[in-house]
C-alpha cells in the first residue's frame, strides 16, 4: 500500500481566495433595500398606507412597485457579481457603481419635486455610462460610455425642457402639481412639453432611431448590462406613466407614441435577425421590447406597460446573466424535427386554443373586452397562443396527447399569471391621476394592426428574405459605433 | 491552394505568397471546441527569441512576462537566486537583477500606448478597411447563430462579398470595390501592380496580421475542410482579394512597414529571457533532481508497481490522460488501496471520428496533429432506454422549437414574454442564489433520463461499404495494434483483474470556453467516448487473443472498462454495464475507493473555499463547493484546467509517485527496458510531447500577453457566431484562454508563464537516435520551444539537459552544485 500523507513537493502554486470587503457590504446592503421595499409593499397593500414629504417626495404605489423590482433585480447581480466580479481590477469601482444607480433609480421613483426628478434622471444616465466604461484603461470601453453619456445629456436636456415648460405653463414644481392642472395645457405648451417628453422617453429606452448607444454598450460587464436591460431602458416607460395627464391630454401625442413604438418593436426585431453576436441579439431583442411597452403606453395602458417592464426585465436580465450559455456545436444543415401539417382537425384546434388564449386574456384583464385600442393586445395574445399551438400540432412526433394539449395546458395558466401579475399592478397603481386611458380606435390602430400581422406573415414564409439590399441595410444600421469596436485586440486592456 | 486557375505564373507565385504568409497567423479553432496550440506555431522554425520579436512587430503582442512577474517570482523563492545570479553572470550581465528589472520596467513603461492618445485617435483608413471586414467575417463565418444568414454564402466567401458589397454604403464607391473582377485572384493581382513582386509576401503577412482572430479561423477552417466549410466555402485567397479591394476602395497604402535593421532580438528582450531561463530552470532542477533521485533509489525493481509488486496484482489498473489535472486525482486514487495508475493520452491512440447518439455533428475525437482514420458511431442496443430517452428529448426539442418560433416572430415575442416573464425571475434568483441547488437539480434529471452510454455502444467492428470518406469501424488487425500499442508505450507487463480506461470532461455553466477545459488530445472534446472505445476493442476475444500472440499475456478473468474523470468535481463515473458479476465485488470496492479518493482531490483543488463552512478539510465541503462551481451560471473559475502546467514526466509511475507536483506535470507512462528499440519512445516524443508543448506554448502566451493572445476578461465577453467570444460590441475574434482561467486575480497570475520541461526517462543514446531521425522535434528544442532532460537510468541515474544539435551536457549531481537549491520554499520538505 502506498500512503504517505505528506508527499514532497515539487513547484507548488500559490493558492488565494480574496474576498472584497465593500462588495460583501453592498451586497448585504441591496438585500436589505429589497427587504425594506416588501415590507413596503405589504404596508401599502394591508393598511393602504403612503408617505410623502409634500412637495419633494411621494412614495406612491408606481414606487412602491419599482422599489421592490428595481432592489430585487439589484440584489440579483450584487449576488452575482459577488462570484462573476471576483479578483476584478474594477471590483469595487463596480459595486459602488451598481449600488449608487439602484439609489438613484429608488430616488427618481419616489421623487415629486421636478428638481429632484431631473437630478435624479441625470445622475442616473452618468452612472450607467460609467457603469459602460467600467474597465477604463480600454479605449473601446470609454469610447462606449462617451456615446452613451451624449445619449443621457440629450435625453436629461429634453426632460429639462419639458419641465420647464410645464412649470412655467402651470407654474407648480411638482409631478402631482402638473398632473392637476394638466387639463388646463393646451397648444404649443403642451406640444412642446409632451414630444420633449415622448423624445426623451425615446433615447432612454433605446427605441430606433436612438438604439445606437445601446447596441455599442457591450463593454459593460455583463451584470451591467443585465442592470440596464432589466432597468434602466425602463425609465422611458415610467417616465410616460408619471406625466400621463400631459401625454394622454393630446391624441396626436399618443398616436405618435403607438407609430414610434411598433416602428421600434417591429424595427428591432428584424435587426436581431441579421446578428451574430450574443449580446448583439439580445440588445436588438430590447429595442423591440421597449418599442412594444411604449405601444402599450400609446394605446392608453400604462399598468400593461408597467406590467411589460417587470416581466422583459426578468426574462432579460436572465438572458444577459446566460450569455455564455448560448455556444452550440451545428451543422449547416440542421435535421429539423419533422413537421407535418395540421390538418383540418387539427387547425381547429389550433383556432380554437388561440382564441380561447385570447378570450382569457380579455376576461381577466379586461382588455379587449370593448371596441377600444384594448383589441390590439388581446389581438396579440390571440396571435402568440394561436401560434404556439400551430407549432406544437406540427411536431408529429410528439404523442398526440402532447401535440394537442400542451399548448393550452402551458399557455392558459401563463396568461392567467400574466393577468394576475397585471391586476396586481393595476391594483397598485389605482391611486395615479391615469392609469388606463384607453383610445379610440383609428385607422392608425388599423394600420398598425396590419402592420404586425403583415411582419408575422413574412416571418412565418421567410419572403423579406429575398431583398439582399434589406439585408445589408439591417446589418449596417445595427453595427456598433465605430469608434467602440475592438479591431486590433492588443489594444484591449482589462485593468 | 484554391485559387483559380488563370494561366499566369504570377497567379502561381500569388498563391505561394499567400500560403506561405499566411503562417503568420496561428490557427484558431471555434470556441465550440477549443484546441490549446500555440499561437505562434508559424514561427516554430525560429528561435523562441527571435519568434516572439518577429511576431511582436506583426500582431502586436508580448514575448515575455513582464517586470512585475518576474519581481514577484524572484520575491517568492520560485526563481532561484543564486541560480539567477549565475544565469546573468553567464549571459554577460554586471548589473544585479533589481537594476535589470527596473530597467524593464522602464521600458515597458515607454511601449505602452498611451491611454489618451488611443481613444481620440481619429478613426483611421485601415480601421475602416478592417470594421467592414469583421462585420462581413462574421456574417459569412456565423455557424447557425444568426435567424437571417447572409445571402449567396453558398457560393463561396468572395463571391458572397461581391454580391452584398454594391448594396453596403459603408463601403466607398471607388477604387477596386466599386468593380470587383470575377476572379478573386484577379483583384489580388490588379491591388498588386503598383508594388513589386518581392514584396508580395510581406504585404500579405501584414494584412493577414491585420485580424488575426478572424484571419485564424478562416485559415483553420480552410484546412480542415469540415461540414461549414463544405457548404459555405472560403479562402484565404478570397479573404485577401476582398481585404485588398477594400484597402484600395478606403486608399490604404499596402506597403508594410520596412523591417528594422536594429538587432533581431532588443535589449529588453534579452534581459527578460535571462529571468525566464533561470525561473524555468529552477523548477526544472528541483524535478529532475527528485526523479533522478528515485530513479537511484528504485534501480533495480523491474515493472511499474511501487511497491515492486510483492503483493502479486494490483486491485485495479486505471490509465489517465497524461492531463496535468490527472496528476492530483491519480496521487489520490493511489493512496486509497492497491491501485496502479498510468497516464497515456486521452485518446487512447485511437484517432477516430466520432458520432454520438442522435448527434448532427461527428467530432474528431484525437489531437489536431492526427487526422482521423476510422469512424466510429454510438449504437443503441437497449430499445426500452432508448424509447425514454427519445421521448424526452423530442418533448425538449419540440419545446425548444416552440419558444424559439414565438422568441424570433415580432407578432409574438412580445406577449411570450409576458407569459414567460414570471418564470424567468424564479429561475433568475434560483441560478444567482442557490447555485448548489441548482446542481442538484441538473443531476436529478440527468438520472431520471438514460444517458448515451447506458443504452449504446460504440460501434467499434468493421462495417463495409458504410457511406462516409472514412471506414466506419475497426478490422481486428487495427484493433490488435491500438491496444498492443497502448500496453507498449505505456510498458505494461501484467494486467489486473480490472483495468479502467479514464477519459476526463469538464463540467461548467454559462461558459464559452468551457471546451478549452474538455481533454485537449481529444481536440477539446470529452474523453468518455475514447476510453469506451478503446475498453470495447480490448474486452473483445478476438483483440485479447491478438495480443497474447503480441506477447501481452492478458488473464482470462481480466476485464476492461471505461471511465471518465470530471475534472471540475473530480468524480469518476464508470461505465461499467459491461462488467460480468464475477467482478462485482472488485468494482464495488473500486466504486467506493474512488468516491474516497474524489473527496480527497476536490478538497485539495478546491483549496480554503471548501474548508470555509465545514469542521476541517477534505470530506463532503470541497465536493459540495466543486459541485457548486460547476453548475454556477456566475462563476468564472470553475476550475483551473491546465493552468500552471510547466512539466513533462516520461517514465514509469514510481518516478513521481511519491511527489505532489500539484497538477503541474503531464505525466505518460514508459519503461524504458520494455521498449528496446526505442519505438515506443519516439511515438511519445513525436506525439505526447508536442501536443504538450502546444498547450503549455498556448497557456504561455495567453498569460503573458492576454489582449494579443489571450482572450481578455469574461466579464465582457460577447459570443459570436458559435465560433468565438468578442470583447465588447465586436471587431477581431479574441482566440487564446480567458484571463480568469490564467490569473486569481487581476494582480496575482496562477498560471506560472514557464516553457516546458520535460523529463525523460531513458538511456540518453537512445534518444539522440531519435531525435536525429525526427528534424521537426529536434527543431523545437533546438530553438528553445522546450526543454529535455534525460535521467538515465543506464548511466548512475545521471541526468543530461539537451543543449543543441544532439548535444548533451550532463547535469552535475545537484546537492553539490547548488546546495541552496534543495531548501528553496518551492521544493522544501513538509
Amino acid at each position: 500500500m502506498s500512503g504517505p500523507t505528506s508527499k514532497t513537493t515539487v513547484g507548488a502554486l500559490r493558492k488565494t481566495t480574496d474576498s472584497s470587503f465593500v462588495s460583501a457590504v453592498l451586497t448585504w446592503l441591496a438585500w436589505s433595500l429589497f427587504a425594506a421595499s416588501v415590507a413596503v409593499l405589504v404596508a401599502r397593500l394591508r393598511l393602504g398606507a403612503s408617505w410623502e414629504v409634500p412637495g419633494a417626495v411621494a412614495v406612491d404605489g408606481l414606487t412602491v412597485l419599482l422599489w421592490t423590482v428595481v432592489t430585487f433585480f439589484s440584489g440579483i447581480v450584487h449576488s452575482y457579481s459577488r462570484r462573476y466580479m471576483g479578483g476584478s481590477a474594477h471590483e469595487t469601482d463596480f459595486f459602488l457603481g451598481i449600488f449608487s444607480f439602484t439609489l438613484a433609480v429608488m430616488a427618481l421613483v419616489a421623487a415629486d419635486h421636478l428638481t429632484l426628478f431631473w437630478l435624479c434622471w441625470l445622475a442616473m444616465g452618468l452612472l450607467m455610462a460609467r457603469l459602460i466604461g467600467t474597465v477604463d484603461g480600454w479605449p473601446q470601453a470609454r469610447a462606449a460610455a462617451s456615446v452613451a453619456r451624449r445619449h443621457f445629456l440629450a435625453s436629461s436636456a429634453l426632460l429639462g425642457v419639458a419641465l420647464l415648460t410645464l412649470w412655467r405653463a402651470t407654474e407648480a414644481t411638482t409631478i402631482s402639481g402638473i398632473a392637476a392642472s394638466a387639463d388646463g395645457l393646451g397648444g404649443p405648451t403642451l406640444l412642446v412639453a409632451g414630444g420633449a417628453l415622448v423624445l426623451a422617453a425615446m433615447i432612454q429606452s433605446a427605441l430606433v432611431p436612438f438604439h445606437g448607444w445601446l447596441l455599442s454598450s457591450m463593454t459593460a460587464p455583463t451584470p451591467a448590462s443585465a442592470l440596464m436591460h432589466a432597468g434602466f431602458v425602463n425609465a422611458g416607460g415610467i417616465l410616460l406613466t408619471r406625466f400621463a395627464p400631459v401625454v394622454t391630454a393630446e391624441t396626436g401625442l399618443m398616436l405618435a407614441l403607438v407609430v414610434a413604438g411598433a416602428a421600434s418593436a417591429l424595427g428591432g426585431k428584424l435587426l436581431k435577425t441579421v446578428r451574430s453576436d450574443v449580446k448583439g441579439e439580445l440588445g436588438c431583442s430590447t429595442v423591440g421590447q421597449m418599442g412594444f411597452m411604449i405601444v402599450q403606453t400609446g394605446l392608453g395602458f400604462f399598468a400593461a406597460a408597467v406590467t411589460h417592464l417587470v416581466l422583459h426585465g426578468f426574462y432579460k436580465a436572465y438572458h444577459f446573466l446566460s450569455a455564455g450559455d448560448k455556444v452550440e456545436r451545428t451543422a449547416p444543415t440542421e435535421t429539423e424535427s419533422e413537421l407535418g401539417g395540421t390538418g383540418v382537425a387539427g387547425a381547429a384546434v389550433v383556432l380554437l386554443t388561440g382564441l380561447a388564449g385570447g378570450a382569457t386574456f380579455a376576461v381577466l384583464t379586461g382588455k379587449g373586452t370593448s371596441l377600444d385600442s384594448g383589441l390590439l393586445l388581446a389581438g396579440f395574445v390571440t396571435l402568440t397562443t394561436l401560434h404556439a399551438a400551430r407549432s406544437a400540432v406540427r411536431q408529429t412526433g410528439l404523442s398526440t396527447a402532447a401535440r394537442y394539449g400542451a399548448v393550452p395546458l402551458v399557455a392558459l395558466p401563463a396568461i392567467a399569471v400574466y393577468a394576475l401579475a397585471y391586476e396586481a399592478v393595476s391594483g397598485l397603481l389605482a391611486g395615479l391621476p391615469v392609469v388606463s386611458a384607453p383610445t379610440e380606435l383609428t385607422a392608425l390602430h388599423a394600420l398598425v394592426g396590419v402592420a404586425f400581422l403583415a411582419a408575422y406573415v413574412a416571418i412565418e414564409t421567410g419572403v423579406y428574405e429575398r431583398s439582399e439590399r434589406l439585408y445589408v441595410a439591417l446589418l449596417n444600421a445595427g453595427q456598433p459605433a465605430p469608434e467602440t469596436v475592438l479591431t486590433a485586440t492588443e489594444e484591449y486592456d482589462e485593468r | 491552394m484554391n485559387a483559380e486557375s488563370t494561366t499566369e505564373d504570377d497567379a502561381d507565385a500569388i498563391g505561394d505568397a499567400i500560403e506561405t504568409a499566411a503562417t503568420a497567423v496561428g490557427s484558431v479553432w471555434p470556441v465550440h471546441s477549443f484546441v490549446t496550440a500555440n499561437p505562434l506555431a508559424g514561427f516554430e522554425d525560429r528561435p523562441f527569441d527571435e519568434a516572439v520579436s518577429r511576431a511582436a512587430d506583426l500582431l502586436g503582442g508580448r514575448g515575455y512576462p513582464r517586470a512585475a512577474t518576474f519581481r514577484t517570482a524572484l520575491d517568492e523563492g520560485r526563481i532561484d537566486a543564486d541560480l539567477l545570479d549565475e544565469t546573468l553572470t553567464d549571459r554577460g550581465y554586471e548589473a544585479g537583477p533589481e537594476a535589470l528589472l527596473d530597467r524593464l520596467e522602464s521600458a515597458e513603461g515607454t511601449d505602452e500606448p498611451s491611454d489618451a492618445g488611443a481613444a481620440t485617435r481619429p478613426d483611421s483608413d485601415a480601421e475602416r478597411v478592417d470594421r467592414v471586414l469583421t462585420k462581413w467575417l462574421s456574417a459569412f463565418l456565423d455557424e447557425g447563430r444568426a435567424e437571417w444568414s447572409m445571402p449567396n454564402r453558398e457560393a463561396g466567401f468572395y463571391d458572397a462579398f461581391r454580391s452584398v458589397a454594391q448594396h453596403d454604403d459603408e463601403i466607398p464607391d471607388r477604387g477596386l470595390a466599386a468593380d470587383l473582377p470575377a476572379s478573386p485572384t484577379a483583384a489580388v493581382e490588379s491591388a498588386l501592380e503598383p508594388y513589386p513582386d518581392d514584396r508580395w509576401q510581406s504585404i500579405f503577412e501584414a494584412q493577414f496580421a491585420a485580424l488575426p482572430g478572424w484571419t485564424g479561423l478562416l485559415k483553420r477552417r480552410a484546412d480542415d475542410g469540415g461540414a461549414w466549410q463544405s457548404a459555405y466555402p472560403i479562402t484565404l485567397t478570397g479573404y485577401l482579394a476582398a481585404r485588398l479591394a477594400l484597402a484600395d476602395a478606403f486608399g490604404v497604402d499596402l506597403a508594410p512597414p520596412a523591417e528594422s535593421d536594429g538587432p533581431v532580438v532588443d535589449a529588453e528582450d534579452e534581459i527578460a529571457a535571462a529571468f525566464l531561463s533561470a525561473w524555468e530552470a529552477t523548477y526544472r532542477d528541483a524535478l529532475v533532481e527528485r526523479v533522478a533521485a528515485e530513479s537511484e533509489a528504485r534501480h533495480g525493481e523491474r515493472g511499474a508497481r511501487a511497491d515492486g509488486g510483492a503483493s502479486g496484482r494490483p486491485d485495479a489498473q486505471l490509465v489517465f490522460c497524461i492531463d496535468t489535472r490527472s496528476e492530483v486525482i491519480r496521487r489520490h486514487v493511489e493512496a486509497t488501496g492497491d491501485y496502479e495508475t498510468h497516464g497515456y493520452a486521452g485518446f487512447f491512440g485511437v484517432p477516430m471520428e466520432y458520432q454520438g447518439y442522435d448527434d448532427d455533428v461527428s467530432i474528431d475525437a484525437c489531437p489536431p496533429i492526427l487526422d482521423p482514420q476510422h469512424r466510429v458511431a454510438e449504437i443503441p442496443t437497449d430499445d426500452g432506454a432508448r424509447a425514454s430517452r427519445d421521448r424526452w428529448a423530442r418533448a425538449r426539442e419540440a419545446a425548444g422549437e416552440a419558444i424559439e418560433t414565438l422568441r424570433s416572430n415580432p407578432a409574438t415575442a412580445f406577449s411570450f414574454v409576458e407569459g414567460a416573464g414570471s418564470g424567468y425571475g424564479l429561475a433568475l434568483a434560483a441560478r444567482t442564489l442557490l447555485p448548489a441547488r441548482v446542481y442538484d437539480l441538473l443531476s436529478t434529471t440527468d438520472d431520471a433520463v438514460p444517458g448515451d452510454h447506458e443504452f449504446c455502444e460504440p460501434g467499434v467492428h468493421r462495417q463495409d461499404g458504410a457511406p462516409g470518406a472514412l471506414p466506419t469501424g475497426l478490422t481486428r488487425d487495427e484493433k490488435v495494434e491500438y491496444a498492443a500499442t497502448a500496453f507498449e508505450l505505456m510498458g505494461w507487463e501484467e494486467f489486473g483483474r480490472l483495468v479502467v480506461f479514464t477519459g476526463h470532461a469538464a463540467e461548467t455553466a454559462n461558459n464559452p470556453h468551457d471546451s478549452s477545459l474538455d481533454c485537449g488530445a481529444c481536440a477539446g472534446n470529452p474523453g468518455g467516448p475514447s476510453a469506451r472505445v478503446l475498453a470495447a476493442i480490448c474486452n473483445d476475444p478476438e483483440v485479447k487473443t491478438g495480443l497474447r500472440e503480441r506477447g501481452h499475456d492478458v488473464p482470462d478473468d481480466t476485464v476492461f472498462l471505461a471511465a471518465e474523470h470530471n475534472t471540475t468535481t473530480d468524480e469518476i463515473e464508470l461505465y461499467d454495464g459491461d462488467v460480468p458479476d464475477s467482478h462485482a465485488a472488485d468494482l464495488e470496492r473500486l466504486r467506493a475507493d474512488l468516491d474516497a479518493a474524489r473527496e480527497a482531490a476536490a478538497a485539495e483543488r478546491v483549496g480554503p473555499a471548501g474548508e470555509a463552512d465545514s469542521a476541517g478539510p477534505g470530506g463532503a465541503a470541497g465536493v459540495r463547493e466543486a459541485e457548486r462551481r460547476a453548475a454556477d451560471w456566475a462563476e468564472t473559475r470553475p476550475e483551473w484546467g491546465l493552468a500552471g502546467n510547466a512539466g513533462f514526466v516520461v517514465g514509469p509511475r514510481p518516478l513521481t509517485s511519491h511527489l505532489d507536483l500539484d497538477g503541474r506535470a503531464f505525466l505518460h507512462s514508459y519503461d524504458w527496458a520494455t521498449d528496446p528499440d526505442g519505438t515506443a519512445l519516439e511515438a511519445i516524443l513525436t506525439g505526447p510531447m508536442v501536443v504538450t508543448q502546444w498547450i503549455n506554448a498556448q497557456y504561455y502566451f495567453s498569460t503573458v500577453d492576454n489582449a494579443a493572445y489571450g482572450s481578455g476578461s469574461k466579464v465582457t465577453h460577447n459570443p459570436v457566431g458559435n465560433v468565438g467570444v468578442y470583447q465588447g460590441n465586436g471587431g477581431d475574434l479574441m482566440t487564446g484562454l480567458p484571463l480568469q482561467s490564467l490569473m486569481a486575480d487581476a494582480d496575482t497570475a496562477y498560471h506560472q508563464p514557464l516553457r516546458l520541461s520535460t523529463v525523460l526517462h531513458a538511456p540518453v543514446d537512445r534518444v539522440t537516435d531519435i531525435l536525429a531521425d525526427n528534424e521537426a522535434v529536434a527543431g523545437l528544442l533546438d530553438n528553445d520551444w522546450l526543454s529535455l532532460t534525460v535521467v538515465d537510468p543506464t548511466r548512475d541515474h545521471r541526468a543530461f539537459r539537451y543543449e543543441e544539435d544532439l548535444e548533451w551536457t550532463p547535469a552535475p549531481a545537484a546537492a553539490e552544485a547548488r546546495p541552496g537549491t534543495a531548501t528553496t520554499p518551492a521544493v522544501a520538505d513538509d
